[in-house]
């Protein structure tokens, strides 16, 4: 369960600016994994953006949250929350949380990005075990993955040819991981509330043990001015699945 | 070949309660269908005298299979308002505004 929902979290980045994201935009989504032939619904994953307000700065938080449905609830408990704080001025981040329990296992990390964005302040804590603090160097383009999966949607994947790739850095469990896009073309699916909506069809590719298959991980992203994640299909070593757009409002 | 299909039915039927059960949706019709499949072998090579158990089964799989039916028709997919997990959100949301006054 746990690498399902990594795999569903493990997308991508790149450019400068979030017009296509405003606070108070929310996405929820029914994630369902393939028994037997059969997609069985086992979560509401719910993607929201806010403006959060310090004294001097504002930031825009992007979370993501996955939670089991009622009726798995006594089986397998998922309570996941994956946080990002955005500069609103810059657009960097700033902040990276993430709290997840599933089945009884429990993980929590915090990153606090330096302010020249080369390096990271991680926190990180399993089940019961002591706290850890680390100090790690990354790449000026490297970005945890909420704010990753946010930056994808800046990117007109409209221009792309089809088969033409990007390659975009992943920070995950304190490393760095090259994570390529490919664009595979377009297709018109069902986008929730939103009815049929015409996409444009992203492969990833990740050196991990976490995603299986060439072109097996797929993202169709509205092919308007707001890009917006409609479905995600992966595959897994333990099996596949899907997240379809259930709602989307605020956008 | 009669106590084959007639266990093999068995066998599914108690799965398929079980799948029921559980929070499995309709991937429960698969040991279901099985079940109807194999009371139905069980029900024709049985003599007059000895269909009653069959038959048994054979309802026991349809009534499964309705429920089946009904559970994914009727009942809507929803996620538990989780009070503790919001307050966690709230506190850590807390603690997050502190880190940021610091950045």
């Amino acid at each position: 369960m746990k690498k399902i929902l990594l795999s569903i979290l493990l997308f991508f980045a790149f450019t400068t600016s979030y017009t296509q994201v405003k606070p108070g935009e929310k996405l929820v989504y029914a994630a369902s994994y393939n028994m037997s032939g059969l997609m069985t619904q086992l979560a509401q994953v719910t993607m929201q953006a806010d403006l959060v307000k310090t004294s001097n700065k504002s930031f825009l938080h992007l979370s993501w949250e996955a939670a089991t449905f009622s009726k798995w609830d006594s089986y397998f408990k998922i309570r996941d929350l994956y946080e990002t704080y955005l500069d609103e001025m810059t657009l960097k981040p700033g902040l990276f949380k993430r709290s997840t329990f599933e089945g009884g296992y429990s993980i929590t990390q915090k990153y606090i990005y330096s302010s020249d964005g080369k390096s990271i302040n991680g926190t990180s804590k399993i089940q019961k075990r002591p706290e850890t603090k680390k100090t790690f160097a990354i790449g000026s383009s490297s970005q945890d993955i909420i704010s990753l999966v946010y930056k994808l949607r800046t990117i007109n994947f409209g221009k792309f040819k089809s088969g033409q790739s990007i390659i975009l850095n992943l920070i995950f469990d304190e490393k760095e991981y090259p994570v390529s896009i490919k664009f595979m073309g377009k297709e018109t699916v069902l986008a929730g509330n939103l009815g049929r909506k015409e996409c444009n069809i992203l492969s990833i590719g990740a050196k991990t043990d976490r995603l299986r298959g060439k072109d097996k991980n797929l993202i169709w992203l509205t092919d308007d001015s707001k890009r917006i994640p409609v479905l995600v299909r992966f595959s897994i070593p333990v099996g596949t699945g899907q997240i379809a757009l259930s709602t989307a409002s605020g956008i | 070949m009669r106590k084959f299909f007639l266990i093999t039915a068995i066998v599914f039927t108690v799965l398929g309660i079980a799948f029921t059960i559980l929070p499995l949706g309709t991937i429960a019709m698969l040991p279901v269908a099985f079940a109807i499949i194999f009371s139905l072998l069980a029900f024709y090579k049985s003599t007059a005298l000895l269909k009653k158990l069959p038959r048994l089964f054979l309802i026991i799989s349809a009534t499964t299979l309705l429920i089946i039916i009904g559970k994914s028709v009727l009942i809507k997919d929803r996620v538990v308002a989780d009070k503790q997990f919001e307050i966690k959100k709230e506190e850590s949301k807390k603690e997050d505004i502190k880190d940021l006054e610091g950045l």
